[in-house]
């Protein structure tokens, strides 16, 4: 990795020459709320947001999006991309991204989902947890890889690693506006990330965590949380590796018609349905524990289907925990 | 072909023939003989078939890839879109992607015998397997247990009473069981008094010996008959192994990223597009949800 410094005075310049490279989008404060949104002028990013409501995953996989367009009783295929930057994604989100990653990019490839990911660029920032935050646990409060650039806050300026070629190639192409990094800089990274770890409130303990819910199956804490829980479906939403879809079919006119595909949710009853009315998810309860499952898998190539991003409590109307189900659910257990 | 997984290919339908008065088959051929070429399937393997402007839905293949250049599905009419093909003529088009999933090992058990088990709809996938040994001959025998309701839901009737009567010469023996009564029964009944009777699928087991060491079981049908035909079997001392089933969940994608049919666990997920919808009985006693 190649490590250089972005003096704060140079920020505003850095940032504006990134719009060369395509749209930018940044987390900026709407209302209560952070989200990715375009933007011109580097005064309007929330540099220390805390989460947003949707994650970037929006970029790649679209709330709702057409695959195919029926013309003359033919699909055409609608790969359409733009060059994007995105500006500002936490370590989380990274790793949120690379799960998805996983799952579109194998064969066979998601087209859609390619296209957008290869002509965008991202530029992680560093962050400060909150409340919710328990993405320590997971390994996933730091991205090694999956970024372009990574900018590390400094007292005077900016920290950057370099993850990839486009990574160098900006920084070479805006030469005058680096720095090398000195040995004061990389003391204060360190204090940084020292100050960083010890501000975590929540955290995960994920020792046997896969077996130790398989073996709660029948555990009483699902049926408690399940009752509580409104299946409206927000924190399939909100999470960062959720990527069901639906697909439906919508006419245009009498002669066109397009094949879409929209965000859908496990909590949704006709979810697991199938002919005849059979549904393999039939209770609120097999509902609620099978997302559960779902985010605490374990891949041994890609980790937990969970990056502890927190998004799901946050966004959670009926104050659901993640943490606090899972740690209950152990509970249980003894 | 196309780079675009959801990209479909027509296909003509080639003819149309009542099975029941619920489900038909619909014989099919690519119109672009390139693709037609490159079609190659497993017995056990789906297709998605694309209605155009109304839906896409998983059919398995019920013909043999044995018997090339066409392609059968046999079709139940439950549903919005089912309803739609039930109304589709010769000549229409509709188009298809696939072939998906893993489909049943036929390589590795050759030469064994083949427990085939079918309730309903079950002999849809089944039919293929049947077809795939009758026409390799690479198997040493081959049974068909069929539970059926009544005789007029007897799929594939005409080849199951030709297999009924001819059976024999090809290492091939057909039992029936069917559970409503009716002249037609009772007449089937009395003509094969060893192999059709009256009761569910498992009743059929009864008196049959198999020699486990050389026998797979294939296992298809709806969603309850799995646990009791697999307790016949493991009575039998079959190792769960050697029991394969195959199983159904909503599909949208086929190729693993819609996340419907993901079923199991956090210690162990399976998606029944890509790692099914061929399973073994040990795949069944580790993955929770799976029958
Ligand atoms: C691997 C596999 C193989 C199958 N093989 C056969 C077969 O050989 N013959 C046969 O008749 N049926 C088969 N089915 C079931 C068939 O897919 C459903 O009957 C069909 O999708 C119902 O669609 P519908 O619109 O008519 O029904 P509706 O009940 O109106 O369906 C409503 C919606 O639910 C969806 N849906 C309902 N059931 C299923 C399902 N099981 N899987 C995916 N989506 C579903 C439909 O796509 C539709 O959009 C198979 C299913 C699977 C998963
Ligand atoms: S956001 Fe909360 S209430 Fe809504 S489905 Fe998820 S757990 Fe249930
Ligand atoms: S499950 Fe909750 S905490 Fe974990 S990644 Fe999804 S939204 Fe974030
Ligand atoms: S059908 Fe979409 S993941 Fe299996």
């Amino acid at each position: 990795m190649r490590y250089i410094k972005l003096p704060s005075e140079n920020f505003g310049k850095f940032f504006k020459s990134l719009g060369e490279w395509g749209t930018l989008y940044a987390p900026v404060k709407r209302g209560g709320i952070y989200s990715f949104q375009e933007v011109h002028d580097p005064a309007e990013i929330a540099l220390d947001y805390n989460r947003t409501m949707l994650p970037p995953k929006k970029f790649f996989f679209r709330p709702k999006e057409a695959i195919l367009r029926l013309k003359n009783g033919r699909w055409e295929e609608e790969v359409e991309a733009e060059p994007t930057v995105l500006f500002g994604l936490h370590s989380c989100d990274i790793h949120g991204l690379k799960i998805l990653d996983k799952i579109y990019l194998d064969e066979p490839a998601d087209p859609y989902y390619k296209s957008r990911r290869e002509k965008t660029l991202i530029i992680g920032i560093s962050c400060m947890p909150d409340e919710y935050c328990f993405c320590k646990s997971l390994g996933t409060h730091f991205a090694m890889d999956g970024f372009d650039l990574f900018l590390h806050e400094l007292p005077d300026g900016w920290l950057v690693r370099i993850g990839s070629v486009r990574g160098h190639e900006i920084v070479w192409e805006n030469g005058e506006l680096f720095e090398e990094v000195t040995d004061e800089d990389l003391a204060n990274f360190k204090e940084f990330e020292e100050k960083r770890a010890k501000a975590f409130q929540k955290e995960l303990p994920q020792e046997g965590l896969a077996d130790m819910l398989d073996l709660a199956y029948n555990s009483p804490v699902w049926k408690k949380y399940a009752d509580i829980c409104l299946t409206c479906g927000n924190c399939n939403m909100v999470c960062p590796t959720c990527r069901c879809y639906e697909v439906c079919d919508r006419w245009m006119d009498a002669y066109s018609s397009v094949r879409e595909r929209r965000y859908d949710s496990c909590f949704m009853e006709n979810h697991g349905l199938v002919a005849g009315g059979h549904n393999f998810r039939p209770t609120r309860l097999d509902r609620f524990r099978h997302r559960y499952y779902c985010k605490s898998y374990f891949d041994p190539t890609a980790g937990y289907n969970c990056v502890g991003c927190g998004r799901c409590d946050e966004f959670c109307p009926a104050k659901i925990e993640h943490v606090k189900v899972l740690e209950e659910v152990r509970g249980s257990l003894k | 072909m196309s780079e675009n997984p959801y990209q479909t290919y027509d296909a003509r339908i080639l003819e149309v023939k009542d099975l029941t008065s619920r489900e038909k088959l619909f014989t099919l051929r690519f119109l672009d003989p390139e693709v037609e070429a490159k079609f190659n399937f497993k017995p056990g393997q789906f297709v998605i078939v694309d209605i155009r402007g109304f839906g896409e839905f998983p059919i398995s293949i019920c013909s043999s890839p044995t018997r090339r250049g066409y392609l059968q599905l046999c079709i139940r009419k439950v549903g919005r879109m089912t309803k739609f093909v039930h109304k589709m003529k010769e000549g229409d088009v509709v188009g298809i992607r696939g072939p998906y999933g893993n489909g049943f090992p036929m390589e590795k058990m050759e030469g064994s015998n083949l427990i085939l088990v079918a309730g309903g709809l079950g002999m849809a996938p089944l039919r293929s397997v049947l077809w795939y040994a009758i026409d390799t001959g690479k198997y040493e025998n081959v049974w068909l247990l069929y539970g059926t309701k009544a005789y007029e839901d007897i799929l594939f009737r005409d080849e199951i009473i030709h297999l009924l009567k001819h059976g024999e010469a090809m290492n091939c023996s057909v039992k029936l069981a069917y559970e409503v009564e009716s002249p037609s029964c009772i007449y089937l009944e009395q003509g094969f008094s060893d192999r059709v009777c009256k009761g569910v699928v498992t009743d059929l087991f009864r008196g049959e010996e198999f020699d486990v060491n050389k026998a797979y079981a294939l296992i298809c049908g709806p969603p309850v008959m799995y646990k009791f035909v697999i307790r016949e079997l493991l009575d039998r001392k079959l190792s769960p192994g050697r029991i394969y089933m195959t199983l159904e969940r909503r599909m949208r994608c086929g190729v693993g990223k819609c996340g419907h049919c993901v079923v199991g666990t956090s210690v162990s997920m399976k998606y029944i597009c890509q790692d099914g919808p061929v399973f073994t009985y040990w795949d069944a006693l580790s993955t929770r949800g799976l029958i």
